[in-house]
């Protein structure tokens, strides 16, 4: 059960590296609106076409 | 039919085209009744959209260049309820040529707009947007809003650090005890242990820090905190756990802390977001609109200015239904001003050439101009505001429940250690440190701590669904003690605008009062047509109208459909008519000793009938002051409006004489709050005008309602967004059952505490049976929180008038 010595390290710092990733994104502003995100996404993309009739 | 949105309109108009109406007759049975449709008179303001193309006026959203020939700009949007908001916002601006793009932000109401300045203009934008029932405005950045967002970030990162760290800690903390069960090389044991400590340090010197600074700071000022308490035990846990480590072989509670530090984070975050949520709402209805006056240059000209830009001596021009940006004279015109929300005055004020207006107040009826005699900062309504600012000073905080409680209990958690250690040193002088160390761990009051704000959060989440939106979480405990509640009269206890009990009209003659009257625009020309149409007569167009001839301060008078009819006061309307009755003369003088402004109606050269047009009670006032007085609550009224009325309407409501004041300035409002906070134990103020503010922000516990001036909405901290005053009494209820609930969770944590203090003091205690216990207690008392409905879903309207 040695390899304990390397897995529980390994573990905790990819753990510590997901919580580094987590607080960068708090801080860049993600987590500031909880409302408007989980509607945007049933907000289907125009397709790339509509934007060409849409100059013309 | 009133609708929240325009995208709700949209699908009731669907749902009626399918046939699918009982949808309605289920939700209505399920939710509550639709907001109330903002009366666009008390706004007093016509959108004017090309203000937003003047690029010196936008401030904050002023626009910015994003490539290829594309500009962005934030703007402030106001209508935003739910999803299909931002749905059909944000579906809707390709479909206009040369918007490019829109965000919507629910969270602060904002959009950003990406458009193409060569092929739109902001103002169209906003007008398009106007157009599906949402208005723009200029961002203004709230103090407030930079403040929240700082906090709430910081608080989210303590969280996530703790959050790791505590379900580390757990997983290792399993693997220990499975570890002891089973057998476990010791080697590794120490290996589990030193990662357990080190995330156990790391939660407490992090996210932790919070509360050794709160408990710090309340032995400096000496005011019993829950965070005493709570330091107390993550402190001596985690160092005792260091300690152990060094010497070996003693308990490590170390996933008790640091999951303790994650799940009292949590709560307070969850309150914190609740209490933010309510005064965001507020701070929405009250956004400060940079304010703009049009200046009337020499040359003829005008321009529109900032108000805080105007000078003394310069002429300003106000339009019919516009808010007096500044004190200062009128020059032309003639006005009637509304100035109930700045005196409380209930009736409109005439003001001639050379008399004073005051800023704040509202221009009724036709165009004016006038001198600025006082700058917008040495205004009158500036001056209120700054005494609003020293009010909220004065208040003393109160020492909530649940602090007090943890002082008494910090110190009775010292003694017991402190007993434990002794005793234990005459039996076995090795266990007495460690013995007495667990009693501090387990005993720390988790439950308690994570179970009030929790229970604070619910019950303002409840209220928020009841149009009661509460700022502060200690309005519950001001409020479970009766005291004295102060009301303020007009736009509060009554409507706020002239009603006319028109019982006395045929269907007939009200039709042709209501033709003549819909040509005027005087209060009571409107009362009458108001009356008109809630009696469900419509506007007769057909019917001809001449001769119109207003006398100011006396009347109107004109030629309906044939019909001479002239409507005023008894002089006005004797001059007209042939004779006047003594009975109905009779009745003029009753209707004005009541506090209403009679108004007598003449058909064809006769009386038809006196009718009474005052400010009348709203329908709520009634039950919500029998209900408060049944709660034992002192009910009293504070008003600026003349004393006789103020007296009939308090006899009406059977409030006693000297618990009714009139014609008091907001100063005088002010002295009354802070003299009678030492007769009672709660001063609560009900009010809704600019002169209630700084009573509002002085009382313990201020109450604005719905309509009343932004001043009074900031002051606050609670705001009931409809005019319902038996919600006030929903409140009272509310908070007693939320402070009831407190003391029971702290009963039921007592219990577990005590069990666990038990084992602790005898040394039978080990981490095992702390990991286990302290989360249940946990659990059983946000079970029982989340379990209990103050303001639940059942209707109280019935129980209020008991």
């Amino acid at each position: 059960m040695s390899v304990l010595f390397v897995a529980l390290p390994v573990a905790l710092m990819l753990g510590a590296a997901a919580a580094i990733a987590c607080v960068r994104c708090i801080k860049l502003g993600q987590f500031d609106d909880l409302q408007s995100p989980q509607v945007r996404m049933l907000i289907d993309e125009r397709p790339v076409t509509d934007k060409s009739t849409k100059d013309a | 039919m009133t609708f929240c949105c325009q995208g709700c309109r949209g699908a009731y108009l669907l749902i009626h085209e399918w046939g699918l109406e009982d949808y309605y007759a289920l939700r209505d049975r399920l939710l509550a009744s639709p907001t109330e449709p903002v009366e666009s008179s008390k706004l007093g303001r016509r959108p004017r959209w090309d203000e937003l193309d003047d690029s010196s006026l936008l401030g904050a959203s002023a626009l910015q260049a994003v490539g290829d020939g594309l500009v962005c700009s934030r703007l402030a949007i106001a209508g935003i309820h739910c999803g299909a908001c931002v749905w059909l916002i944000e579906r809707m601006a390709p479909l206009v040529p040369g918007w490019q793009d829109a965000r919507v932000g629910m969270h602060d109401h904002s959009i950003e707009v990406t458009f193409d300045p060569a092929r739109t203009k902001l103002s169209n934008i906003a007008e398009k947007l106007a157009g599906i029932g949402y208005q723009v405005s200029p961002w203004v950045e709230g103090v407030d809003s930079v403040c929240f967002r700082k906090e709430n970030r910081s608080r989210l990162v303590q969280i996530a650090i703790a959050g790791f760290c505590a379900m580390n800690a757990m997983w290792i903390a399993i693997a220990i005890y499975a570890g002891e069960f089973s057998g476990m090389a010791a080697s590794q044991m120490m290996l589990m242990r030193c990662a357990g400590v080190l995330l156990s340090i790391v939660t407490t010197v992090g996210p932790g820090r919070s509360f050794f600074r709160g408990a710090w700071a309340s032995v400096r000022t000496r005011t019993p905190h829950m965070d005493l308490p709570i330091a107390l035990g993550v402190g001596v846990g985690t160092i005792s756990g260091g300690v152990s480590l060094v010497i070996g072989h003693a308990d490590v509670y170390f996933d008790s802390v640091a999951m303790l530090v994650f799940l009292l984070l949590g709560g307070r975050w969850i309150q914190f977001r609740q209490q933010h949520r309510a005064s965001d709402m507020v701070s929405l209805l009250t956004r400060l609109t940079p304010s703009f006056a049009v200046r009337l240059n020499d040359d003829g000209t005008n321009t529109k200015v900032p108000s805080d830009s105007l000078v003394v001596g310069e002429r300003i021009s106000v339009a019919a239904g516009g808010s007096v940006p500044v004190d200062g004279s009128l020059v032309a015109g003639s006005a009637l001003l509304d100035r109930s929300l700045m005196t409380g005055e209930s009736l409109p004020v005439g003001v001639e050439i050379g008399g004073s207006v005051e800023g704040g107040s509202l221009n009724l009826q036709s165009p004016i101009e006038m001198e600025v005699v006082a700058t917008r900062a040495e205004s009158r309504i500036t001056k209120l505001m700054q005494l609003v600012q020293q009010a909220s000073l004065k208040r003393t905080p109160i020492v909530q429940l649940a602090d007090k409680i943890a002082g008494r209990f910090v110190v009775t958690l010292l003694g017991l250690a402190l007993l434990t250690m002794v005793v234990w040193w005459q039996i076995d002088p090795m266990k007495a440190m460690s013995n007495s160390v667990a009693l501090l761990i387990v005993a720390c009051p988790c439950a308690l701590a994570l179970a009030t704000p929790l229970a604070i959060a619910v019950a303002i989440g409840r209220a928020a669904r009841r149009k009661l939106l509460i700022r502060s979480g200690e309005t519950f405990e001001r409020l479970a003690t009766p005291g004295v509640v102060w009301f303020d009269k007009t736009g509060t206890l009554t409507s706020g605008r002239p009603v006319a009990g028109v019982d006395g009209l045929d269907d007939e003659s009200l039709i042709l009062c209501a033709r003549l009257e819909s040509q005027c625009r005087h209060p009571v020309a409107s009362a009458i047509v108001d009356a008109a149409i809630r009696r469900g007569l419509s506007d007769d167009t057909s019917l001809h109208v001449a001769d119109v001839c207003q006398i100011r301060g006396s009347g109107v008078r004109g030629l309906v459909d044939g019909h001479e009819i002239a409507i005023g006061n008894l002089a006005f309307v004797r001059s007209l008519v042939r004779d006047v009755d003594a009975d109905q003369v009779e009745e003029v003088a009753r209707v004005a000793k009541q506090g209403a402004t009679p108004v007598v109606i003449a058909i064809d050269g006769f009386v038809k009938a006196v009718l009474a047009v005052g400010d009348d009670l709203r329908p709520s006032s009634f039950p919500a002051i029998i209900g408060l007085r049944n709660r034992g609550w002192i009910v009293g009224i504070l008003s600026g409006d003349h004393p006789a009325t103020v007296a009939a309407i308090a006899k009406r409501l059977g409030i006693k004489p000297e618990m009714s004041l009139g014609g008091l300035s907001p100063e005088d409002k002010l002295q009354r709050i802070e003299s009678s906070k030492a007769d009672y134990k709660a001063v609560v103020m009900v009010g809704d005008g600019v002169n209630d503010s700084a009573a509002l922000a002085a009382a313990d516990v201020g109450i604005a309602v719905q309509g009343g001036a932004e001043a009074s909405l900031q002051a606050a901290p609670v705001f009931l967004s409809d005019s319902d005053l038996t919600k006030i009494v929903q409140l009272v209820d509310a908070s007693r059952a939320t402070v009831r609930l407190i003391r029971r969770n702290f009963r039921v944590s007592l219990c577990y505490n005590i069990l666990a203090m038990s084992l602790a003091i005898f040394g039978v205690i080990n981490p095992l049976i702390a990991a286990i216990l302290m989360p249940i207690s946990s659990l059983t008392i946000l079970s029982l929180t989340l379990a209990a409905k103050p303001l639940g879903d059942s209707d109280q309207k019935a129980e209020v008038a008991r």
